[in-house]
């Protein structure tokens, strides 16, 4: 009780939040996408507990045994089992996916409010950088990045965060254009604060929302990008577990193992599916112009 | 016309330059000695140093700049380390098949799409526009590799109605075709989705506006209305998305290529990657800069045909 008064100042948005919840909450497609990503993320902090096995222990006896009950999944042509190593794959598929889109963000928003905040010669610049970045598909700007840079962890973070950065950069500078033309900006400015103070305090939460429909779906292709360099042999260098990688070592095995290929699959399907809802739930609920 | 495409053409010049320069400093910045890449670190200095000559990696960085775009400019992307064939024989030799495919994906994606999003939009919450929503969701979601090794598992290992592996070296155009189809159907599936997303949501626009109200109005059958009157409003966005995802349909093209053993440029990626064969890779990723910049021509090209307002603006 004593917790409500305290959050006096932040009365207003608890009366708009009602109607914003029940327009995302309404087709349900929201509240399942969440459901699933809160088990995946679960699943993945718990890995060490939930897994029946050491998922980098190999069986010689057990290879490419078909789904039993002692191994789920099955196991792989090293005898290892698959259950544990979709369950440890999802550490990093989710770990690499958000880390790399939160860096985009940040670059990208800031690097955004700014080309629209100032406008003039940095405005036209920057633009048109995220113009020629944009051109060319993330898929392969991801695969030429972790190429040239080697593929490690950090590196494929980073490759992911430099392909997600323009698409934030234009979000942010859209954004930004249009509340600078808003009153309370001019406020700001009567009142002297600094253009940082403007940026960053007073546009920058305006544009959070649309910031965070991208992100979602940004995360997506993120996780997508991924596994998808990891299938093609650029991912966290074996022996660990990574969704893509788990289904390239599937991939030599498709005619007689195919589960090893079908249930790593499935569990990417899974994020995908959750993270799109998400950012289609989101983009309805933040998007006043969506017919109700 | 004639000057439209001129003025365009001219337009794309300031872009593929910037995209070429980004080629040029992607392949030269990276950290570390290119040679010991290439050779290893336990080569001689002095086969590096005949490897830095080779590559022109001895001269100044502008110099090699230069000399790298006056190569393009002549249709010259240089030789592969490994075979030293020229990259331009290599690449021709298979640019047909991952055309072919991706216009087999094009294809497919508008003869799904446009009909599925118009249905969609016409029936708002029905059967359709639900299975509508169904299919761009899993279009959308699943990464080509994926939805490529699970068309494979159904289609050819357990049904046999498709060969595992594509034989397009083929006189017999039937058989051609069989190769084509699971790859084709695969990336189509990305297309389907992007094209009824965006069609169904410009359907749903155009029939609330009142050229729609006054066509029903003058009694015009609903087929006519729907078909003619708005579905061609809706042409112009629907054009746009092609064109905007005609690049990520070439990056899923490579991957489809990889799945389905297709010859393309996504197995020359991939060989390029494996043998660091950092020439060949350079060269592929000017080919599939020159790709996206003609393919967004094409597509404003195309406004003109879909729009004749757009040709005098």
């Amino acid at each position: 009780m004593s917790a409500v008064a305290a959050s006096a100042p932040a009365a207003p948005v608890a009366i708009a939040a009602p109607s914003a919840w029940k327009r995302a909450t309404r087709s349900g497609g929201l509240v399942i996408g969440i459901v699933l990503v809160i088990a995946m993320v679960l699943i993945a902090i718990c890995a060490p507990w939930i897994a029946p096995f050491d998922p980098d222990d190999q069986d010689v006896l057990m290879k490419l045994e078909p789904p039993s009950a002692a191994h789920l999944f099955g196991t792989d042509a090293f005898g290892r089992d698959v259950l544990s190593r979709v369950i440890w794959g999802a550490r990093v598929s989710l770990f690499v996916g958000s880390v790399a889109t939160l860096a985009g963000i940040l670059v990208g928003t800031v690097i955004g409010i700014i080309s629209g905040y100032f406008g003039g010669l940095v405005d036209k610049l920057i633009t048109a950088a995220t113009d020629i970045l944009l051109s060319f598909p993330q898929l392969i700007m991801g695969l030429i990045l972790v190429a040239v840079l080697g593929p490690s962890l950090f590196n494929l973070i980073l490759a992911i965060a430099i392909t997600a950065i323009p698409a934030f950069i234009r979000v942010a500078r859209g954004s930004t254009l249009a509340m600078k033309e808003r009153d309370f900006v001019d406020a700001c400015r009567a009142l002297g604060f600094g253009d940082l103070r403007i940026m960053f305090l007073h546009v920058l939460p305006n544009i959070m929302d649309e910031v965070v429909v991208m992100g979602s779906l940004w995360l997506a292709a993120a996780i997508r990008t991924e596994s998808t360099l990891a299938f093609i042999g650029l991912g966290v260098p074996p022996p660990t577990a990574t969704w893509g990688g788990i289904i390239r070592d599937g991939f030599d095995n498709l005619l007689d193992a195919p589960w090893l290929s079908i249930f790593p699959s499935l569990a990417i399907l899974a994020v995908m599916i959750a993270l799109n809802l998400i950012g289609d739930g989101l983009r309805d609920a933040t998007d006043p112009r969506t017919p109700q | 016309m004639l000057r439209f495409i001129a003025k365009r053409l001219l337009l794309a010049l300031p872009t593929l330059w910037a995209v070429l320069t980004l080629v040029f400093l992607l392949v030269r910045v990276v950290p570390g000695d290119p040679t010991i890449i290439v050779l290893g670190d336990q080569a001689s200095p002095a086969a590096r140093e005949a490897l830095r000559q080779r590559l022109g990696l001895d001269k100044p960085l502008l110099v090699q700049y230069g000399e790298f775009m006056v190569q393009i400019a002549q249709g010259d992307l240089g030789r592969s380390l490994v075979t030293n064939r020229p990259i331009s024989t290599d690449v021709a030799a298979v640019l047909p098949y991952t055309i072919e495919l991706t216009l087999a994906a094009l294809f497919i994606g508008s003869l799904i799409g446009v009909p599925l999003g118009v249905v969609a939009a016409q029936k708002r919450d029905g059967f359709v526009d639900w299975l509508a929503r169904i299919v761009s969701l899993a279009g959308l979601s699943f990464p080509a590799f994926v939805s490529g090794i699970l068309l494979l598992i159904l289609f050819a290992v357990e049904l046999r109605w498709f060969p595992v592996i594509s034989t397009v070296n083929t006189s017999d155009p039937l058989e051609r075709l069989r190769a084509l189809a699971l790859p084709a159907i695969n990336l189509g599936l990305l297309m389907v989705a992007y094209v009824t997303r965006v069609t169904r949501s410009g359907m749903l626009k155009a029939l609330s506006e009142d050229y729609v109200r006054t066509a029903r109005a003058k009694g015009l059958p609903a087929r006519l209305v729907v078909w003619r009157h708005a579905l061609r409003n809706v042409l112009i966005p629907v054009v746009t998305v092609i064109g905007l995802y005609l690049g990520v349909l070439i990056g899923n093209a490579v991957l489809t290529e990889i799945v389905f053993n297709r010859p393309g440029l996504g197995k020359l990626i991939v060989s390029a990657l494996n043998q660091r064969d950092y020439a060949l890779l350079q060269g592929l990723m000017v080919v599939t800069a020159l790709a996206i910049v003609v393919a967004n021509i094409l597509t404003d090209l195309t406004y003109g045909l879909v729009d004749p307002r757009v040709k005098t603006a």
